[in-house]
């Protein structure tokens, strides 16, 4: 097996350093609201056990998702929701800002990361996309996608510009532009004479319908017409429906 | 011999874990002494002027994310007509709420032979390249959150999780789109570092021993990840 055990370790060195050297200094915040919720754990489902009152200073020592460690001046440690969380003040007079999710804060994102399933020319494909929300209305995208068929292995990246015309919309609709490549690969029982990979440039063209789902979480389904620019007299034409999720920063 | 490699890298790599983790503990116990610290100074009668006091200019954005989780794993896939190996991974996973996550994940294992090759001393199915068994796959995960309790005072917090995903399979000289399907449990020593048992179906499309049919893999694996 030739599984690269240095890639291991610098996976879990990383992730070591990285968890040492995001402590910051902590935050401190006031309550204001009559009390905070104390839970033994990040989710709703877990008990209260403790509540910090009225006036009380709590540190925040953590966010997982959308709860946030603290803990108080007597030394009880809990989780509080960010709901609770956004009600308290800070120092400074002000009152802390907590994101959660909302589509607010769905529009004001500054990436979004996207999965989807689809059909491409009758085959199962599957895609990922990362994407930089330029302005609210523009935003780029890098694709990949990879169909898996019963006679070839096609893979496919992109890099697109969306157009989001009605971006305050819940339903929201947006129109998208791009290039890329494709490899095809027949399969390997039906080619003896090894590896024949197909290269092509593509462009695209597509719209898609995005919603606000859930906290966190938007749904999309897109359609996009690829034309490749094969080395054939003829040029291919190929089309794509998907459904997928985003998550957003 | 390939196998005890293996074992012994894995322990490595616990210990190391393991070895990281004390200093985590020691950390967060500096934290709680800094909150009692606190209650002490809140006792005394503040002075009325203190003029070494700065204004530590300290906001949301410096607050601890733990959303995501990276991990190693180790266990056992069962091939489909190639015998069952062992298989090593890595993975990465976005928590987007309390309770959906989003998981990647990367194996490698090496096939075995088929009882037919092993059986008639024929000529083998597939070369050795062709035996190298990689998966990946994206998945959506739903955590039921809960508690584990070892005895009255050592309770970890823990949940058990479903996952769906898609993928692909390189093995045999092809790819092959993968739906993978399982279930696990997660137990969070601290809030940062987990241990997890993990059972997954991965099932694709397979013509390798002559007729197409869907080929059935589980793995069953253990593995340690992080929170950061």
């Amino acid at each position: 097996m030739k599984f690269n055990l240095h890639f291991l370790f610098v996976i879990i060195i990383a992730s070591a350093f990285f968890s040492f050297s995001v402590k910051a200094d902590d935050l401190v915040v006031s309550v204001v609201e009559p009390y905070v919720d104390f839970r033994t754990g990040p989710a709703s489902e877990y008990p209260i056990f403790h509540v910090a009152e009225q006036g009380e200073s709590i540190t925040i020592l953590k966010k997982k998702t959308g709860w946030y460690k603290a803990i108080t001046y007597k030394g009880q440690e809990g989780w509080v929701s960010a709901e609770q969380l956004g009600k308290t003040f800070k120092p400074s007079g002000e009152q802390l800002y907590v994101p959660t999710g909302s589509f607010e804060d769905y529009t004001n994102r500054t990436f979004e990361f996207s999965a989807f399933g689809g059909i491409l020319e009758s085959v199962t494909a599957m895609s990922v996309a990362a994407a930089w929300n330029v302005t609210g209305n523009l935003v780029v995208e890098g694709t990949y996608t990879q169909a898996l068929g019963d006679f070839s292995e096609n893979k496919l990246w992109s890099i697109r510009l969306q157009h989001h015309t009605f971006p305050e919309w819940k339903v929201s609709p947006y129109l998208t532009i791009g290039a890329g490549g494709i490899n095809t690969r027949p399969r390997s029982n039906l080619v003896q004479s090894g590896d024949e990979i197909r290269k092509s440039d593509f462009y695209e063209v597509g719209a898609g319908l995005r919603y606000y789902f859930a906290r966190n979480m938007v749904v999309k389904f897109e359609y996009r017409h690829i034309i490749a620019l094969t080395d054939r007299d003829d040029q291919e034409r190929i089309e794509e429906f998907k459904l997928g999720f985003s998550v957003f920063f | 011999m390939k196998f005890s490699k293996n074992v012994v890298c894995n322990l490595v790599i616990i210990l190391s874990v393991g070895l990281f983790n004390g200093h985590v503990f020691a950390q967060s116990s500096s934290v709680k002494n800094v909150a009692r610290a606190m209650q002490a100074n809140t006792q005394q009668p503040p002075a009325l002027i203190d003029p070494n006091i700065e204004r530590r200019e300290i906001d949301e954005s410096d607050i601890d994310t733990e959303d995501v989780e990276i991990g190693i794993f180790a266990g056992f896939i069962s091939i489909e007509d190639f015998e069952s190996s062992e298989v090593v991974g890595v993975s990465l996973a976005y928590h987007i709420n309390e309770n959906l996550f989003l998981e990647a994940r990367y194996a490698q294992a090496t096939a075995g032979q088929t009882s037919f090759e092993k059986l008639s001393g024929g000529a083998p199915f597939l070369t050795e390249e062709e035996r190298d068994y990689t998966y990946y796959n994206l998945s959506l995960g739903y955590n039921i959150n809960g508690e584990t309790f070892f005895t009255d005072n050592l309770v970890f917090n823990s949940d058990v999780y479903f996952t769906l995903g898609a993928g692909s399979t390189e093995f045999g000289g092809d790819e092959r789109f993968t739906i993978s399907a399982g279930a696990g449990y997660r137990l969070l020593f601290t809030d940062f570092w987990a241990l997890k048992v993990d059972v997954r179906d991965h099932v694709f499309t397979s013509d390798i021993i002559g007729v197409e049919k869907d080929v059935h893999n589980f793995a069953i694996t253990l593995s340690t990840t992080f929170f950061f």
